[in-house]
């Protein structure tokens, strides 16, 4: 937008770039600030001076409101079956010129990071990072709203809710969670009362009116009306994933330098289990018995069962307790099998035994 | 493209005239807001009466002075500070002064400079004027003018 003016002087050209670099102001002047233009004129009738004359002008800034709600990451919440309150986090924004109490609502609704949602969460509740740890734990304070939070302030609310139990590996629920700004200036309480969009409406110098300024947002939240929704989701994940591999260790030709599968080779077999849940999650893998049949044709190396044994980054396993073949192998149905210690979050354990070909 | 100016139905100038009513010389200050509007179907800054007024609007202050008495003004010093919550942006009426101390100091913009926090110092820049000046010669009897600046809402 070009503005052409008449009657520009010899400042004009630093005053039009100075228009073109608009600073730029977040929230800005406090709704109800007072701007008062005063001007003086001294003057003089035939070289006496005169008592000079003034004029001014007085308003009041008015309220706009905004805000605006955003998950925090960009990833899915990774959940068990039956898990209670799993948080998702977002930030709620006041945009506005004015402190605010923000109504806080949650509600199932369509995936945000691709899925389909085929679940619902329920018994939302909301709580702020009160420890500022950015993770939602023992120390985060539940609220039911937002309250009195002052302009251009961001806060992270993280959205909690129960998984139901009987779902499965990358079933979907997705969550919205909508902020409603509501009239501030009296802290703690209930949230305030709602706010009334007075754009139209005739005003008055010194009043304070009020406009909402929003912008549409998410699952069908419009514009100017005061509340802005953001989304995220829930994904079940395969809590414990069990992988198996084999190793060649030795041939009766090459012995252990490039040994080949052949009659007579000895082959490790291990069987790597991982709890996909995050360290520190709480969710163990308890009462963990793992079983393996041996494939044909090869006969198990007596002795060579091991439990517990440790897996590296690489997949490579290692170590393990000793378990007798009485124990750990039934004959008949050529079945390794084994008890397991716990496996707890973030960790993993392998189950290994050897096998000739015959 | 030059961008035309209405004013739309009630935007007669906001007003509230000081008192001195006894001299020859009658002051009016007034306050309009740019918004944009449809007009003619298609987007134009239009200046409205003030209200509702938010951080971010662009305003245009104005003063219109007439000399109702039978004598000349000679002299006339016009001084404007520009208000706390205001940002000044430029096109002010020819003439003007400007001053980044608060009124110690009046000179054009391009010639002022000021500290920066480090303790150098910088040219000013439009939004650190703090004061306008205008100084007219003379007013004869029965002529009136206008003095204006443009202003952003901080």
């Amino acid at each position: 937008m070009t503005r052409a003016s008449h009657r520009l002087g010899a400042v004009s050209l630093l005053v039009l770039a100075g228009l073109a670099a608009t600073p730029a102001y977040a929230a800005g002047t406090a709704s109800g600030t007072s701007i008062t233009n005063t001007v003086t004129v001294n003057y003089s009738v035939a070289s006496a001076a005169q008592t000079p004359v003034t004029a001014s002008t007085t308003f009041a800034v008015d309220r706009k409101i905004n805000l605006t709600v955003a998950e925090i990451g960009s990833t899915t919440t990774s959940v068990v079956t039956g898990q209670l309150a799993a948080a998702t986090a977002f930030t709620v924004t006041n945009l506005s010129n004015a402190p605010l109490d923000f109504n806080l609502s949650a509600v199932n609704g369509a995936a945000t990071h691709g899925g389909t949602d085929n679940f619902d969460v329920s018994n939302f509740k909301y709580y702020l990072d009160t420890d500022a740890s950015g993770t939602f734990n023992a120390g985060d304070t539940q609220v039911t709203f937002l309250d009195e939070l002052a302009a251009d302030v961001s806060k992270t609310v993280f959205v909690v809710a129960d998984v139901p139990s009987g779902r499965v590996a990358n079933d979907v629920a997705g969550v919205f969670l909508t902020a409603t700004g509501r009239e501030g200036g009296s802290a703690g309480g209930t949230v305030g009362a709602a706010l009334t969009n007075n754009s139209g409406t005739a005003n008055t110098l010194m009043g304070v009116e009020t406009v909402f300024a929003d912008t549409a947002s998410a699952n069908g939240d419009g514009a100017t009306n005061a509340a802005f929704t953001a989304g995220d989701d829930y994904t079940v994940m395969v809590a414990l994933s069990a992988v198996k591999t084999s190793t060649v260790i030795s041939d009766p030709f090459n012995n252990t330098t490039n040994p080949k599968m052949i009659p007579g080779a000895t082959v490790e077999y291990c069987i790597a289990l991982t709890n996909n849940t995050a360290v520190g999650s709480g969710f163990d893998a308890t009462g963990l018995t793992l079983s393996d049949v041996l494939p044909v044709a090869t006969t198990l190396v007596s002795g060579s069962i091991k439990k517990d044994g440790a897996v590296n980054g690489s997949g490579v396993c290692s170590g393990g307790t000793a378990v007798t073949d009485a124990v750990g192998y039934t004959s008949g149905t050529r079945t390794v099998s084994s008890a397991m210690a716990d496996v707890l979050g973030g960790a993993k354990a392998a189950l290994i035994f050897r096998v000739t070909i015959n | 493209m030059k961008s035309l100016r209405f004013c739309l139905l009630a935007c007669a100038p906001v007003a509230l005239i000081a008192t001195a009513p006894a001299g020859p010389i009658q002051l009016t200050s007034s306050v309009m807001v740019e918004k944009i509007a449809m007009v003619n179907g298609h987007e134009q800054t239009v200046l409205k009466a003030p209200k509702p007024v938010f951080p971010g609007d662009h305003l245009l202050f104005q003063t219109d002075y007439k000399n109702t008495g039978a004598t000349a003004a000679d002299h006339f010093v016009v001084t404007n500070p520009v208000p706390a919550s205001v940002a000044y942006a430029g096109e002010s009426t020819a003439g003007a002064e400007m001053s980044v101390d608060g009124g110690k100091n009046y000179g054009q913009l391009s010639a002022l400079r000021v500290k920066t926090p480090d303790g150098q110092s910088r040219p000013a820049r439009p939004e650190d004027v703090t004061n306008l000046r205008w100084t007219l010669a003379t007013i004869a009897p029965g002529t009136s003018g206008s003095l204006k600046y443009r202003g952003m809402v901080k």
